[in-house]
């Protein structure tokens, strides 16, 4: 999976190797996806064991956890990119603020979403098919995130018209 | 009476269990368990990305770099938190006491995970150079990649294992519990220093 992610960013080299200051955004970005979903398929995990994954609408640990993961995660965005900016007009390659943050918001929109609909699903599967949850789903959504993640700066780029 | 024994012990567990909930599961408690470390994580993956803007000129030079770059990385948080998890179980069983040369437990533990890291960078490497080829891509060579894949899986990974095991027995001895401190901060760490080490064996590819 790693290697996809290198072949996304791969097919981009040009323009991203002519703005730094993406390329200072990439590794924390890509990074948040995967370590706040480690978080929550941790947690559904405990929960399971414990007894608590019954039915996935009306679960408080589910529900709850998603919407602090969420949280988590878009607090830690909003202070990626006023770090990148910071860094970025300290070295001398500055890019607008609201660009840099439009960028982490669009890109941590689509990674979230991504990576906890997967958590919940693999989570609830294994348990279903009786695979220790524990031992399915943080190495998988840490690949994923990094893999969301590339694909999800790109799109906003895009979005945005900068590439 | 049996059946009322056993409401009680109903009426016990729902009580647990709505305790737990409250306590473990409302969205302040865990926000205000992960934030801190999350923010820090980012902290140390701005620093990397810092360092990889720096890498512009070798990304050219070298085609293939940036396919085994996530690669690398991910291959170096997974081995050294795996290390760190191990160290910090073998420490809470009284295993290992002190950073000594001669405690099997530690340096098979080390030793391991370097010899897994040499061995994964291979076939990192390997596989970057072959699936560039087949989208069509240009690749600095099997050789090259496997080589820079090699010399900063192992450089980083003799760094990370040695601040691993002097934080898990640091910490343990300050009483702190290392499983919950050594995992993150390598986890923060790790990316800075592999970060730096594929920059430097980058370097070293290109000049000779």
């Amino acid at each position: 999976m790693g290697i996809l992610v290198g072949q996304i960013l791969n097919s981009r080299e040009e323009s991203l190797i002519s703005m730094p200051a993406i390329l200072i955004l990439i590794p924390s970005l890509i990074k948040i996806g995967g370590d706040t979903g480690s978080m929550l398929g941790a947690r559904l995990s405990s929960a399971f064991h414990m007894g608590l994954g019954d039915n996935l609408r009306s679960n408080p640990v589910v529900h709850n956890s998603v919407i602090a993961a969420s949280i988590v995660g878009f607090v830690s965005s909003i202070s990626v990119s006023i770090l990148v900016f910071l860094a970025s007009s300290f070295l001398g390659f500055g890019m607008p603020f609201f660009t840099l943050l439009e960028i982490s918001l669009i890109a941590v929109v689509i990674e979230l979403s991504v990576v906890y609909s997967a958590t919940v699903a693999i989570a609830f599967a294994s348990h279903r098919f009786g695979i220790d949850p524990d031992d399915t789903v943080i190495p998988f959504i840490a690949s994923l995130g990094d893999l969301v993640g590339v694909t999800g700066i790109l799109i906003a780029l895009h979005l945005l018209n900068i590439l | 009476m049996p059946s009322e024994s056993h409401r009680d012990e109903d009426l016990f567990e729902s009580q647990y269990i709505d305790k737990y909930l409250s306590e473990y599961a409302s969205v302040s408690s865990i926000v205000r368990e992960a934030l801190p470390f999350e923010l820090l994580a980012t902290v140390g993956g701005v620093v990397a990305g810092i360092i990889f803007s720096g890498m512009t000129a070798e990304l050219e030079m070298i085609p293939g770099l940036l396919v085994i770059y996530p690669g690398v990385l991910g291959l170096r948080g997974n081995i050294s938190s795996t290390l760190g998890s191990r160290l910090g179980s073998a420490i809470h069983l009284g295993l290992i006491t002190d950073l000594d040369r001669h405690n099997p437990e530690l340096m098979n533990n080390i030793s391991g995970s370097l010899i897994l890291s040499v061995i994964v960078a291979i076939i990192l490497g390997f596989l970057g150079h072959f699936v560039t080829l087949a989208l069509g891509f240009e690749s600095a060579g099997a050789f090259t990649l496997i080589l820079i894949c090699v010399i900063s899986a192992f450089t980083s990974g003799v760094i990370l294992s040695f601040v691993a095991a002097l934080l898990a027995i640091g910490m343990f001895r300050f009483g702190f519990d290392p499983d919950n401190v050594v995992t993150p901060s390598i986890a923060t760490l790790g990316d800075i220093v592999s970060m730096l080490m594929l920059f430097f064996s980058a370097k070293m590819v290109v000049m000779f």
